[in-house]
């Protein structure tokens, strides 16, 4: 019954688009809403959308699956990531083109839900029995305020990762950095005895200012309210403009910035998710051994000791003429333990079901970072990630906050005044009002 | 004193030039790891073998360059026979709507891309031209510049030689492959280069369209070398690299008729 | 210039000069038959009618809407009332009148000089030279970012090394838009010379010997013979480079991405990112009409001044 009303939407889509309906998709108000059926009815063909890393996994996993399913066939698509939300923004735009199940990082979901309504299938009904079993931020990021819209898949629990050899020649014990302030502290004590930066990051972005600011409970917006003038906010930003103003960051642009300043071993530390390792280990594979991972440095000394920095999920799209079998595809990859624990071990790929992070997989010592099992230490930090509150407007605050980061840490201006301005821009732009 | 500066001059700009472009193929026969030391390396490595052989395996790039470059002779002969006809439409007879068409190429030129994006895919979708061939070739036939450039090439052309063409009683369409077109060369020969060009390297729309691996052009199978959290960079570099030699030898080749083609000298001369 | 790659096929370059314009007055046998001259002009006007109709259209009426929450509602002239209130569309405006103020004129004078170099006929290597100064032009949009990207890195990056300073290309306002228009002004230079040669070849042999008979030295030849002759393809080639400028895109978004702060926002590139990152639909496209409207206002004026020199 649930089934008619789907088809109804993409019968309504396609005669919008075919009509020429200027103002393109997203017809359907209401998100479709899903209807299980048993498993030995499942059939048909479902396309997956992907890049990266998470294709391989599923091009890897997807047979496992036909092979469990006879008639299903699921074929893996490779969109590579630099544009692929060019690609699935025109498609949920104009309401075609998309594939059944489409992969969307955590930041990118509250968007495309709340400005594309009924774009995406509403998941609640079949998925709402495993809240208890996914990490409780990453559920939070997937729920749109109506529903569940994807399924988390992997978690991005940040660390500290540092470089062993620079702390033991500067003489600073990592484990003895509770606090930010211990970190400010020990960062200044290595740059002027080994002449390193404490991180690596990009002054002209809000990133670490946001991967701050979720340590401290806190997203862009409270209870929908602009929040980026809160104490906290100005907190985040003003250990960022202590740490500029002491000469501990390294700043260096784009992705292959950062990169290259850390295979140059530029920084001492750097405070990022778990992914991290994946890039460490495959792009420079000569500094084995020299790195360790330490809880990221909490803000008062009982504070959040972790972060959220990425981390994705999989949607199924409103267009799909096979809801159930792309349903069951994304349930038997992400809310299952073997599927989970298979692509963290074969992809890195960092589960964000809980039940998954109990296996011995975690504990194993890994030569790669001086025999430490740092899964097993993020893996603790897992259910531990502030739930923060996200919003479709989150991409039109960061645009803003680029230039409030940026006039700090760059020019030098107060953190409270930027961030006073940042806000009534963003509460002009977003019609919100101000939570100071 | 004057030929010496005219050299310098010479050498400066070319050395400019080309610097960048250098970079990018000594980045091609290293490893992408190397590309991170500092300073940058400045000689050729030895990896290039491995980057083919890896371009290759990871994104099939013998067969994306045939894609590419059967997608843009098709796409550049049809828009060229396509803009050389209005052109000529344009420049030798007087219509009712003339005004309007003139206008309307004008117009296209003027209009962001990026806005026509969604409303094109729309249609696109509608008759089910996604991931096909004729969707990154047929929406864009007509040329704004070609029409601009194949009119002007016509406007000098002497009625004369149409007039006696008619009295032989030939029709327009026989008169025109006949007579009219073979002294447009040189600028057929323009048009070629940028139409082939503008269609080799373009980005967008093709990423938009194709979504089948075994379907893509060169700068959307080479965006796929970008990763979340790695990137490719020797492939990048050495893809960018080979994609840019089918383009070197079109200029090459046409370039004489190009340069005169801007003037429409054949006609005058 | 500033052809952006994403841009399929429309190159903004037209015949430089059209000397000597003849009305077509024989062709009135054409005249009387109707039917003849759209089988010519038929199938480019079918084609702009399908694939540029609609989405022309579309956009427009987008730009009289809202499309808060993914629900289209009428804004009337909503849209357009607030781009004179956005201080980011207003920087992305003061930034290409800045690249048209000082790269434009910097671009063309270079590409003069180069086009100049290239025209003198005891010159060897004319054609390899050619080729590398095309070369820019041609080359893959990955390509360029990563590789200006590395050249311009504040620590060993190859152009700071050149230059003997450690200037922070990309984070500093000022040299992003120095970073920015030098990108600009590398990658189509070579292109314009291109063009203008063609328009120096047209000037006769006849023409510098004359002034070569009158005395002139190579300078006086320049100023009085070339300069005037090739006034109207200087103009042509500032006519598209206005063009380009305002649609600019391509290089602002690998380099800088805009930033920092607004320092390299342009118009274009502010549309993408209303549109496609904030998915404000109805807004990105009251952009585009606005630059649409530029565009066409400033080659209306460039073209009479064109018309006029000629005249």
């Amino acid at each position: 019954m649930q089934k008619n009303h789907v088809i109804a939407g993409v019968v309504i889509a396609g005669g919008l688009a075919m009509s020429g309906c200027a103002t393109g998709g997203a017809p359907v108000k209401e998100a479709p809403k899903i209807a299980q059926s048993p498993a030995d009815q499942l059939s048909g063909e479902i396309k997956v959308w992907s890049w990266d890393v998470a294709a391989k996994a599923l091009q890897r996993m997807a047979p496992e699956f036909e092979k469990a399913h006879p008639g299903v066939k699921v074929e893996v698509v490779d969109i590579g990531y630099d544009n692929a939300y060019d690609k699935i923004t025109v498609g949920l735009k104009s309401g075609s083109g998309l594939p059944d199940v489409i992969t969307l990082e955590d930041t990118q979901i509250p968007g495309y839900a709340e400005n594309f309504p009924g774009g995406l299938v509403d998941l609640t009904g079949v998925a709402g029995k495993y809240k208890a079993d996914f990490d409780p931020a990453k559920w939070a990021a997937a729920s749109s305020g109506k529903g569940l819209v994807a399924l988390p898949w992997d978690s991005a629990p940040v660390g500290l990762f540092y470089r062993r050899d620079h702390f033991k020649q500067a003489g600073v014990d990592p484990e003895s950095i509770v606090t930010w302030d211990d970190a400010v502290k020990a960062g200044e004590k290595i740059k002027k005895i080994t002449g390193k930066r404490l991180f690596v990051s990009d002054l002209t972005k809000p990133d670490a200012f946001t991967m701050l600011l979720q340590q401290l409970g806190q997203g862009y917006f409270k209870d929908g309210k602009v929040a980026v003038n809160t104490p906290e906010a100005v907190r985040a930003l003003t250990l960022l403009k202590t740490l500029k103003d002491k000469d501990l960051l390294q700043n260096e642009k784009g992705w292959d910035g950062r990169v290259t300043a850390t295979k140059q071993g530029k920084a001492a530390a750097q405070p990022t998710a778990a992914w991290w390792s994946g890039t460490l280990t495959g792009e420079m594979a000569e500094l084995s051994g020299k790195f360790g991972v330490i809880p990221l440095p909490a803000f008062d000394a009982a504070g959040s000791r972790t972060s959220a920095n990425g981390g994705s999920a999989l949607a199924i799209t409103s267009q799909t003429k096979n809801q159930n079998t792309a349903w069951a595809f994304v349930e038997w990859l992400l809310a299952n333990k073997d599927s989970q624990v298979s692509m963290m071990k074969n992809e890195a790929l960092f589960p964000a079901y809980l039940p998954a992070l109990s296996d011995p997989l975690f504990d194993e010592p890994q030569a790669y970072f001086g025999e430490q099992a740092i899964n097993r230490l993020f893996a603790d930090q897992v259910r531990k990630i502030p739930p923060v509150e996200l919003t479709g407007d989150d991409t039109q605050v960061q645009e803003v906050l680029k230039k409030a980061v940026s006039s700090v840490l760059l020019n030098g201006e107060d953190p409270k005044t930027a961030l006073d301005g940042a806000a009534s821009r963003i509460a002009t732009a977003t019609k919100r009002p101000l939570a100071q | 004193m004057r030929r010496t500066l005219v050299w310098l001059v010479a050498t400066v700009g070319a050395v400019i030039s080309v610097v960048p472009f250098y970079w990018m193929v000594v980045a091609s026969t290293h490893d992408s790891g190397e590309l991170f030391a500092s300073p940058p390396p400045f000689l050729p490595g030895a990896e290039l073998l491995a980057n083919i052989a890896n371009l290759e395996k990871t994104i099939h790039f013998s067969r994306v360059m045939i894609t590419s470059v059967w997608t843009a002779i098709v796409y550049t002969a049809l828009s060229a026979l396509v803009s050389a006809m209005c052109g000529y439409g344009l420049a030798k007879y007087r219509f009712r709507g003339r005004g309007l068409l003139l206008g309307v190429v004008l117009a296209t030129m003027m209009i962001p891309f990026q806005v026509l994006l969604v409303p094109l895919f729309q249609m696109m979708a509608s008759v089910g031209w996604v991931d096909t061939y004729q969707a990154i070739i047929v929406p864009f036939l007509a040329n704004s510049f070609g029409i601009f450039l194949m009119r002007q090439a016509f406007i000098d052309f002497p009625d004369e030689l149409l007039e006696s063409g008619r009295l032989d009683g030939a029709g327009d369409l026989r008169i025109f492959y006949r007579i009219v077109l073979p002294c447009v060369r040189p600028q057929l020969g323009a048009l070629v280069i940028f139409t082939f060009m503008g269609q080799w390297n373009a980005f967008i729309w093709p990423l938009l369209m194709l979504n089948s691996e075994e379907r893509f052009t060169v700068p959307v199978a080479l965006n796929h070398l970008i990763g979340l959290s790695r990137v490719d960079y020797s492939g990048l570099m050495l893809g960018a690299f080979l994609a840019t030699l089918p383009l070197a030898l079109i200029f090459l080749l046409f370039q004489r008729q190009f340069v005169s083609g801007l003037l429409g000298g054949a006609v005058k001369g | 210039m500033t052809r952006s790659a994403t841009r399929q096929a429309s190159f903004p370059v037209r015949h430089p000069a059209s000397p000597g314009r003849r009305r077509s007055g024989k062709a009135g046998a054409a005249r009387r038959r109707r039917t003849v001259p759209w089988i010519f002009a038929g199938p480019a006007a079918a084609l702009f009618l399908i694939f540029f109709a609609y989405p022309l259209a579309a956009s427009f009426v987008q730009s009289l809407q809202t499309t808060d929450g993914g629900v289209p509602q009428w804004a009337g002239t909503g849209q357009y009332a607030r781009l004179l209130e956005d201080p980011s569309f207003l920087q992305s405006l003061v930034n290409v009148a800045l690249i048209l103020a000082v790269q434009v004129p910097v671009m063309i004078g270079l590409a003069v000089v180069l086009a100049y170099v290239l025209n003198q006929s005891w010159l060897r290597f004319r054609t390899t030279l050619r080729a590398a100064y095309f070369l820019p032009a041609v080359t893959t949009l990955v390509a360029y970012a990563v590789v200006f990207r590395v050249l311009l890195k504040t620590e060993g990056g190859a152009v700071n090394q050149v230059l003997g300073m450690e200037v922070d290309w990309l984070n500093d306002p000022l040299w992003a838009r120095v970073a920015l228009i030098a990108s600009i002004t590398w990658r189509w230079t070579g292109y314009n010379a291109i063009i203008l040669l063609a328009g120096l070849q047209a000037i006769g042999r006849e023409q510098y010997e004359a002034a070569a008979i009158d005395g002139a030295g190579p300078l006086t030849t320049f100023r009085r013979v070339i300069l005037p002759q090739l006034r109207p393809v200087v103009l042509f080639c500032s006519v598209t480079s206005t063009i380009g400028t305002l649609q600019l895109f391509d290089e602002p978004l690998v380099l800088t991405g805009g930033g920092p702060g607004d320092a390299t926002l342009t118009p274009i590139l502010y549309l993408y990112q209303v549109g496609f990152r904030q998915f404000d639909f109805g807004y990105a496209a009251a952009i585009a009409w606005v630059v649409v409207a530029l565009i066409g206002g400033l080659s209306y004026l460039q073209f009479r001044y064109f018309g006029k020199e000629r005249s």
